[in-house]
């Protein structure tokens, strides 16, 4: 790595990333055992997107989230987008400045997996209410009360989910980045 | 100019790198993720292994099941054409492996592994061992995806088969749907088989959706009864596409109801 020069290893940099989230984005409708909880898997675009962020400015975290949010929009359903949820969680994830204040270990980082899982879903979920609240047909105000029940099961699975599978996502790429960082 | 131009120098890389992450993932957005589900659909194919004794066994008797089922067909459509009775055009149905699941918490989505190359189409009918599964919402070359009964955002048109009661069938997460009965007092008992009805603007006729399992006659504002689906959605591996011949009402009016 240090005799590479700078440009290389630069594009080198770029290509890992975009490699991490294309793997993000091709485990996402895999289903193997373990993973799967209450018909739901982990959100590994989060975890990476918290990953991410740790050690990012507010600004690259948000961005980071969108392009997540984008591509899970494809692979999924565009409307509502997942990429304002993420991006805020990104965002929050840069604010929270762990360096600083919290220790850098795993059980840390799948806390705030945690925590911003719940984020997502709940944006999620208060993205479909504005949908049948702007609706406004007699029939959407039940579904506004269902889709709060749903948000709490999803929350709960996904963010339990989530968490424990966190490490898997950021311990080898925390490794890389701050490899590429020392080397600069 | 000269502070524009150091600016550019110390951030210029970074600005146009954003730029390209943003561009690039809009298109993946844009294209339904056209790019990345080839590419999932490439390496699950590399991947998949020897198939198992049971399964080589189950697929022949799919694949047995489904040219009788052709054949039987064949026979309907020239004894239809005998009676004079309203023909369907000739139709060719497509076994199909279910590759995904939903990328998300919120969809209940399958992902197949054919898509338009093999003469798939949105709207098209999907059904599984025991029933009715879901319609295919979008397509790329070599998958398309499925969103499933189960999905609360899916509505469909149902009818009691022995009755002839109406209503409409909504999706709840699991095995399990919920069917809102159009009549105050409607004739319905659990045990009761639960199939597609023809006022259905986006699926045919006569499908088997499920059975009854429980009746709320006061819940307000209609009456509803909790409906197993036949098919096993969670455990799914083969399914049968079929064209779907209400897909240019389903088209025109965009949604049930």
């Amino acid at each position: 790595m240090d005799r590479l020069n700078p440009g290389v290893r630069h594009a080198i940099d770029c290509l890992v990333t975009v490699a991490s989230v294309l793997l993000c984005a091709l485990i996402l409708p895999a289903r193997f055992s373990g993973i799967e909880l209450l018909g739901t898997g982990p959100n590994w675009c989060l975890i990476w997107v918290v990953a991410w962020s740790l050690k990012r400015t507010p600004l690259q975290s948000g961005l980071a989230g969108l392009c997540l949010g984008f591509v899970q929009d494809g692979l999924s359903m565009a409307q509502p987008s997942h990429a304002l949820g993420l991006a805020l969680a990104g965002v929050l994830t840069a604010r929270l400045q762990k360096q600083r204040y919290i220790q850098e270990d795993f059980i840390s980082v799948a806390m705030i997996v945690f925590a911003m899982a719940v984020v997502v879903e709940t944006t999620m979920a208060i993205q479909f209410s504005l949908q049948y609240l702007v609706a406004a047909a007699p029939k959407s105000y039940p579904l506004l009360t269902r889709t709060w029940l749903y948000h709490q099961q999803i929350a709960l699975s996904s963010a339990i989910l989530s968490s424990l599978w966190a490490p898997v996502i950021y311990y080898p790429l925390n490794r890389w980045w701050r490899l590429a960082q020392a080397t600069e | 100019m000269y502070t524009f131009r150091r600016w550019w120098s110390t951030n210029g890389l970074r600005l146009g790198l954003m730029v390209a992450a943003l561009s690039l993932t809009w298109v993946v957005r844009q294209t339904n993720g056209l790019p990345v589900l080839e590419l999932y659909r490439w390496i699950q194919q590399a991947f998949q292994g020897i198939p198992s004794n049971a399964e080589v066994l189950e697929t022949a008797r799919i694949q047995e099941l489904q040219s009788q089922l052709q054949e039987v067909q064949q026979q309907n459509q020239q004894l239809r054409s005998l009676v004079d009775y309203p023909a369907l055009d000739g139709q060719q149905t497509i076994l199909s492996p279910v590759i995904g699941r939903s990328t998300d918490q919120w969809w209940h989505q399958i992902l197949l592994g054919h898509g338009s190359r093999d003469g798939i189409e949105v709207g098209d009918v999907v059904a599984g061992t025991g029933g009715l599964v879901g319609r295919v919402s979008h397509v790329t070359p070599s998958t398309s995806r499925v969103l499933l009964l189960s999905d609360p955002a899916s509505q469909v048109g149902a009818t009691v088969s022995r009755s002839r009661a109406m209503g409409y069938l909504r999706g709840q997460a699991g095995n399990l749907a919920t069917l809102v009965l159009f009549d105050k007092v409607p004739d319905i008992k659990p045990g009761d088989a639960v199939t597609t009805s023809h006022l259905s603007h986006l699926f045919p006729a006569g499908i088997s959706i499920g059975t009854v399992r429980s009746i709320d006659l006061d819940k307000s504002p209609a009456p509803e009864a909790l409906i197993e689906l036949t098919a096993p959605i969670s455990r799914l591996e083969w399914v049968v596409v079929h064209p779907n011949p209400k897909r240019a009402t389903a088209e025109l009016s965009g949604g049930e109801e």
